[in-house]
């Protein structure tokens, strides 16, 4: 009888959602919201995340770097949201996340545009990676040769500044100061 | 020195050979493998330990051996409350001993200690070391069909990602489940899912007509292997995340015992913060896990109205888990050298008044259960943990608490915070599920104050470290953590790389399953899913029923439903159309 009672003095206990939203606390780790624009392609995502649901690679024409989340994947940990250099991921408040028979829904996709390497032409990233690094050579004040210079060196691919480690020095010297 | 005194005893008998610490309360000493059994057994019985975890591990590139690792907590036996060591000698005994590789056997434990049951048939699914003279050589953990001589986690078996063709169905291997001698008992095979918690695990129950005589079980049908994913592809900063899914409810417990492992290892200190948001996390999931079963231990016997309405306060704590950490289940926020999260003045102020509303109405609730005559008599004498079964098989958790051992990792190791925390170990005499729940209910107000007490007593400061500690490779430790069902233990030995060389993951039902064979005993098929519920388990049994009467070979399947209202409601017997 005394449950009866506590029935009657609590009242009702649920929610009206899904027919009027469900409010979540400020915090609320929900599923990470990508912003296309902030993404420079820098892959710090996708080597922090623990589920491997965000990955950069290269498309299969090899013309295009592309970053993909797979939220069915996703732990919603926010390790990438602590780790993104430009705010480009962001925890969101959505914990919506069902699809509709069809898994592929789940998966997002950004192509980033790639840069080729000054010696060899390759491909070894992002354009935007390389763009985002000038401009904070920018704020540190260097002079206008010294950045040149850097922004040459950058340009140029891990596997040629190894092969001419020597010739590079002496080339860009603004890259040991 | 801690310890010095046990090692002297074990000297009088046994060659020691070697002795370190790392850290201080935890002694590793070196015996013989020949002298493993006699020093497990002085140490367990003579002098009052309890077996934590076992550890093997295949050391081949290390040293040329397997290693055993046999973790016995030192505390005392408590069969009588003088009989307990002062808090000053209370600490961690690891007998180590060395098994060359060319000759994998040991002479087993388990006949002096039966609580390393389950540890040496593991070791030899896992690792292929043969206890020999063990009673129980069955396989524990890997499927019938595994195919023979691979051993998982041996470093040159597989990688991780491996899966063995499976076996056809028609050809796939009967496990042989132990069965009673004499006839006129009945076979009930309960499996392979649990009315209560809807996990998978198999069990065989032996009845004379409606009561168990004996009952037998095989678990581990979701075996993942965590431990060898993490050995091969995570680092320290994803580990936290994979332990914390080692199980649905009390999955922080997991993560927090993982990573405080990794630190004990290098003796890294946390802030004092840290560790108390640590205590508020790990308190909020003994909340919201000890009225999920409470509620369960209701409805199991029909009592759904009193469920509903445990539920219902218990949505109060998923809020305040949401609260403080973002998440309702996973928190998600321990890393190494302290914490990810921090907790705001506001959350604390909305925290303290949600701890307002739960005791109120936990107490109102617990009330109006305890009123109702008719609950309180199914939950009375059934399903009793003997006292000597439970120091046999070193039982954790609530479960060895309801039989009257004052046994709480919190109070005999304290960790973290909790030194700076009054709290009161909740202990019952009775040993039947109603001193489990009864146990449970005070830990809940238990809880309470201590969340209570960290909020008001919040040490300022940084919740993480400088970075300034580096791992060795090969230092090892473990780490201790009272989870809502018991004592988990987490052992790690650091590789190269900020990678894990072993993690040996101990959750808190891996001790008590091997008692709850006897707290079956002489209770009805009715109490049974009632039995396992009060035990709390990780992962767990039966969906589906099928009763065989040996006398007349005839069997029954019983759909989970019939089994579940024949539990609920006591009428209409199962067996009486057979």
């Amino acid at each position: 009888m005394k449950l009866l009672d506590m029935t009657l003095k609590y009242g009702n206990a649920t929610h009206d959602y899904p027919f009027s939203p469900y409010a979540v606390p400020e915090g609320f780790r929900g599923k990470p919201e990508y912003e296309y624009d902030l993404c420079i392609g820098c892959t710090a995502c996708a080597v922090a995340c623990p589920s491997n649901a965000m990955n950069v690679e290269l498309n299969e024409a090899k013309d295009k770097l592309v970053w993909e989340f797979d939220c069915g994947r996703c732990i919603y940990c926010g390790r990438c949201d602590e780790v993104c250099p430009t705010g480009a991921i962001r925890l969101g408040q959505n914990f919506e996340t069902a699809v509709r028979f069809n898994k592929e829904d789940l998966i997002e996709t950004g192509e980033l545009e790639l840069e080729h390497c000054l010696k060899c032409n390759k491909a070894f990233t992002t354009k935007k990676l390389i763009a985002y690094c000038v401009q904070n050579f920018l704020k540190v004040g260097w002079t206008q040769e010294v950045i040149d210079e850097k922004t040459k060196y950058i340009q140029t691919c891990p596997e040629c500044k190894k092969h001419d480690a020597a010739g590079l020095i002496t080339d860009y010297k603004g890259a040991r100061r | 020195m801690k310890g010095d005194k046990f090692i002297n005893k074990l000297k009088e008998k046994i060659t020691v050979k070697d002795v370190s610490r790392m850290p201080e309360e935890q002694i590793t000493i070196t015996v013989d493998r020949a002298d493993l059994p006699e020093a497990v057994r002085m140490l367990y019985y003579d002098m009052g330990g309890w077996l934590s975890t076992m550890v093997p591990n295949d050391e081949r590139a290390i040293n040329g051996n397997y290693v055993l690792y046999y973790a016995i907590s030192m505390e005392g036996g408590k069969m009588t409350p003088e009989d307990e060591l002062p808090p000053e000698d209370k600490c961690w005994i690891t007998v180590k001993a060395y098994i060359p590789a060319h000759d994998p056997t040991y002479p087993s434990v388990t006949c002096k200690v039966p609580a390393a049951v389950w540890y040496e048939r593991e070791a030899y699914d896992m690792f292929g070391l043969v206890a020999v003279g063990l009673p129980d050589p069955r396989r524990l953990m890997l499927s019938d069909d595994w195919p023979d001589g691979l051993y998982p986690l041996r470093k040159d078996a597989m990688e991780y990602n491996y899966r063995p063709d499976p076996v056809d169905h028609a050809d796939e291997p009967d496990y042989d489940f132990m069965h009673p001698e004499g006839s006129g008992t009945l076979d009930i095979p309960l499996g392979p899912l649990h009315i209560t918690s809807d996990e998978p695990g198999h069990f065989r129950l032996y009845c004379d007509g409606d009561t168990i005589i004996d009952a037998d079980y095989r678990l581990f049908y979701q075996h993942r292997g965590m431990e060898k994913l993490a050995e091969n592809r995570m680092s320290y900063d994803q580990m936290a995340f994979l332990a914390e899914r080692v199980c649905g409810i009390c999955g922080y417990a997991h993560a927090t015992a993982c990573i405080e492992a990794a630190e004990r290892a290098i003796d890294m200190e946390i802030p004092r913060r840290a560790q108390a948001i640590r205590i508020i996390n790990q308190e909020i999931e003994r909340l919201h896990s000890h009225m999920l079963n409470i509620g369960l231990a209701c409805e199991v016997t029909g009592n759904i109205n009193a469920f509903m309405h445990i539920f219902r306060i218990r949505e109060y704590s998923m809020e305040l888990a949401q609260l403080v950490s973002g998440g309702r289940k996973t928190y998600g926020n321990v890393v190494v050298g302290g914490m990810r999260r921090d907790i705001s003045a506001k959350e604390t102020k909305r925290g303290l008044e949600l701890l307002d509303i739960m005791e109120t109405q936990i107490k109102e609730v617990w009330e109006a259960v305890m009123e109702d005559d008719s609950q309180v008599s199914r939950w009375k004498g059934v399903g009793i943990l003997d006292r000597q079964v439970a120091r046999d098989f070193s039982a954790v958790g609530p479960n060895i608490r309801g039989s009257g051992f004052k046994r709480d990792t919190r109070y005999d190791h304290p960790y973290d915070f909790h030194d700076a925390i009054d709290f009161k170990v909740i202990v019952e005499d009775g040993g039947d599920v109603f001193a489990r729940e009864t146990v449970r209910y005070g830990e809940l107000l238990q809880t309470i104050s201590i969340i209570r007490q960290c909020f008001e007593l919040m040490p300022s400061g940084s919740i993480v470290i400088n970075h300034s500690k580096r791992i060795i490779p090969n230092a090892f430790a473990l780490a201790n953590n009272e989870a809502p069902r018991g004592e988990n233990i987490h052992w790690i030995q650091h590789g190269n790389a900020h990678k894990v060389n072993r993690w040996r993951c101990r959750a808190a039902t891996y001790n008590n399953w091997p008692s709850l064979r006897y707290q079956f005993r002489g209770n009805t098929i009715a109490d049974a899913a009632l039995i396992v519920c009060s035990m709390d388990p990780c992962y767990s049994c039966t969906d589906r029923t099928t009763l065989i009467d040996v006398k007349t070979g005839k069997s029954k399947i019983l759909s989970h439903d019939e089994l579940k209202r024949y539990a609920q409601t006591l009428k209409n017997h199962p067996m009486k159309n057979m």
